[in-house]
């Protein structure tokens, strides 16, 4: 079997794995009646849909999920900018050190991290507000997006930013001319895990802002529940994440 | 027409030093190119070529002495304030523009419109040897190619300097020529002040106006070629050069004994230190030495002879047709207009041996 076909074979694999809870979360949206043993619901209707969206709460949840989300993956990204520069350009025992340590809030479920945070957070007057939430999810977006940028640094980039500097570009033009459009997949990539992270956190957001809830609070108490609501919450919360990625995919095509 | 029209300056490098971690990699250098000339800084790898180049361009910084431009002094400023423009080792070219976008870099980084920065990049174009490449993509381009685009890219930023770092490495060798031509070409319509880095000695000596000798961190000497080959300041520098016999003895009435001959020597009596190149010794069965070849090796363009006796050691590099076998006893002529006592050498510096260093210098 040549090369290309064991590729389309994996590929083939891959979307039908990546898509078969999907296909079953958009029928479940839509079953009004859905009995074991039946393959499909006996009777479709919009009835998770109306509950999920009748009240206004998901529609508020989602609106406060984007501004956050937004939010956090911005500052992740210009606050990681310098360090992930830094980084890429170092070696050494104490590269891999500082690596570690950024990484460590991985290794923390980000609901100790938040409860931790909240106990500060209260005192400071930022528990329940979008400041408090975007803190806390930073903790766990900053790292990713901070390891995922890393790579953008590469010695070419470097040297096509010399190139520039030598030819008389300033800071901001460089950033625009040569910088952006040479590393513009990877940050995508990084800019794009950032808000997954912040859009679908549970953890951190439950512990310092369960009274500004965030679209996967208000999924929950349906899932087990009221399966067809949930379904329907689902996909709202699938969309900004198939957005986004649509997005990266295209950035990235254009930067090569 | 020149955008900004920025004068063409002399370069003056004053103690310039830089050190990396303990190392010094530039010693207190002073280098000075005037207005319009082109010099070519020539030495092995690691003695500083490429970290003064940078130097000059503000890409590296340094620990101290001045860089002057014309009448500027640009040792504080930043690089893209100093109007100099860089050639590298690699083309570094703009992979999402075409080739002209990338020729005209400086004009869109400006600000200048799209229609003027084409018409400006077309000319470039031509003038580099690639008319009509305006709209192609640039990996598509072999790697001459896209070196003249990053020197038509060079020219367009208008620069008082033009610092070409080895921008004929990644070329191939029978392309070298060419580029070589035309750098000279447009540096000396343009009267740019050019400082062009290579480790080659053969290209330094055709690329060069001007040629300097750089060896850790230092130049030693800074001439016109044929003074680098033919007059060196040091043995150090003759052996650079390929000026490998280097001769020691005394000189007495303006005679000093070189083997069983006497040569005439020009200049005081006491100690002195002379070198020939290997291809001024001629094979004469009437000359005043007689040696033994020891080994007799094919370069493609002669043959390189090392030739001995008792005390003496030679090279010679002689045409194929003439060339005698290892082990031949050859008569050798010594050209006394040829023969160059060097200046500065003490005693020490030509004994019999070379020191590892300058072993390595040669390879």
């Amino acid at each position: 079997m040549t090369e290309r076909r064991i590729g389309r074979w994996v590929g083939a694999t891959a979307i039908v794995l990546f898509a078969a809870p999907l296909a079953v979360l958009v029928v479940q949206a839509f079953a009004e009646v859905w009995r074991y043993p039946a393959l499909l619901p006996q009777q479709l209707g919009l009835r998770g849909f109306r509950v999920a969206f009748g009240s206004g709460d998901a529609g508020r949840a989602t609106v406060d999920s984007l501004e956050v989300a937004v939010t956090t993956t911005a500052l992740a990204t210009v606050i990681a900018w310098p360090a992930a520069r830094a980084l890429a350009r170092s070696h050494g025992p104490r590269r891999t050190a500082v690596l570690m340590v950024l990484a460590l809030p991985l290794l923390v479920p980000p609901f100790a991290t938040g409860t931790g945070l909240a106990e500060w957070f209260i005192r400071l007057g930022l528990a329940d507000t979008r400041l408090g939430l975007v803190l806390a999810h930073l903790t766990v977006v900053l790292p990713y997006v901070l390891l995922v940028l890393i790579p953008a640094f590469s010695p070419r980039v470097i040297e096509l930013e010399e190139m520039a500097r030598s030819l008389g570009t300033g800071p901001v033009r460089r950033l625009l001319l040569v910088t952006l459009p040479s590393t513009g997949a990877v940050v995508a990539a990084a800019a794009l895990l950032g808000f997954l992270v912040s859009w679908s956190q549970y953890g951190s957001s439950l512990a310092v802002g369960g009274g500004l809830p965030m679209l996967p609070l208000t999924l929950l108490p349906f899932v087990g529940a009221d399966p067809t609501v949930a379904a329907a919450l689902s996909l709202l919360f699938l969309v900004p994440a198939i957005l986004a990625l649509a997005l990266a995919s295209r950035g990235t095509r254009e930067a090569l | 027409m020149d955008q900004g029209g920025a004068e063409i300056g002399g370069l003056a490098c004053r103690g310039l030093t830089v050190a990396r971690g303990k190392a010094p990699v530039l010693r207190g250098l002073d280098l000075e190119v005037p207005a319009g000339t082109r010099t070519v800084l020539v030495g092995p790898s690691g003695a500083g070529k490429t970290t003064l180049l940078r130097a000059i361009a503000g890409l590296e910084s340094i620990d101290g002495g001045t860089i002057e431009l014309g009448s500027r002094r640009i040792d504080r400023l930043a690089a893209h304030r100093r109007h100099c423009a860089v050639v590298f080792q690699e083309p570094r070219l703009l992979p999402h523009l075409d080739a002209a976008e990338n020729v005209a870099f400086a004009m869109r980084a400006a600000g200048v419109g799209r229609r003027e920065r084409r018409a400006r990049a077309t000319v470039l174009l031509a003038d580099v040897g690639l008319d009509g490449f305006g709209a192609r993509r640039v990996n598509e381009l072999s790697g001459g190619e896209q070196q003249r685009i990053a020197l038509a890219r060079a020219l367009c930023a208008d620069p008082q300097i033009l610092l070409l770092d080895e921008p004929l490495s990644a070329v191939d060798t029978n392309r070298r020529e060419d580029l070589r031509s035309l750098i000279v070409a447009l540096q000396q319509d343009r009267h740019l002040t050019t400082v062009f880095v290579t480790h080659d000695r053969a290209e330094a000596a055709q690329l060069g106006e001007r040629v300097a000798l750089m060896l850790e961190g230092r130049i030693v000497q800074h001439d016109e070629p044929r003074a680098l080959f033919e007059r060196p300041s040091s043995p150090i520098v003759a052996r650079f050069f390929g000026s490998t016999n280097i001769l020691r003895g005394v000189v007495r009435n303006g005679q000093m004994p070189v083997g069983d001959a006497i040569v005439a020597m020009p200049g005081p009596d006491g100690e002195a230190c002379v070198t020939i190149r290997p291809e001024r010794l001629r094979l004469d069965p009437d000359g005043p030495l007689e040696l033994q070849v020891l080994e007799a090796t094919y370069t493609g363009t002669g043959v390189r002879l090392k030739l001995a006796d008792r005390e003496l050691r030679l090279e010679a590099t002689v045409p194929p047709a003439v060339a005698p076998v290892a082990g031949e006893w050859v008569g050798i002529a010594l050209p006394l207009e040829d023969i160059w006592r060097i200046p500065s050498a003490l005693p020490a510096d030509a004994a019999g041996e070379p020191d590892p260093d300058l072993e390595r210098w040669r390879s």
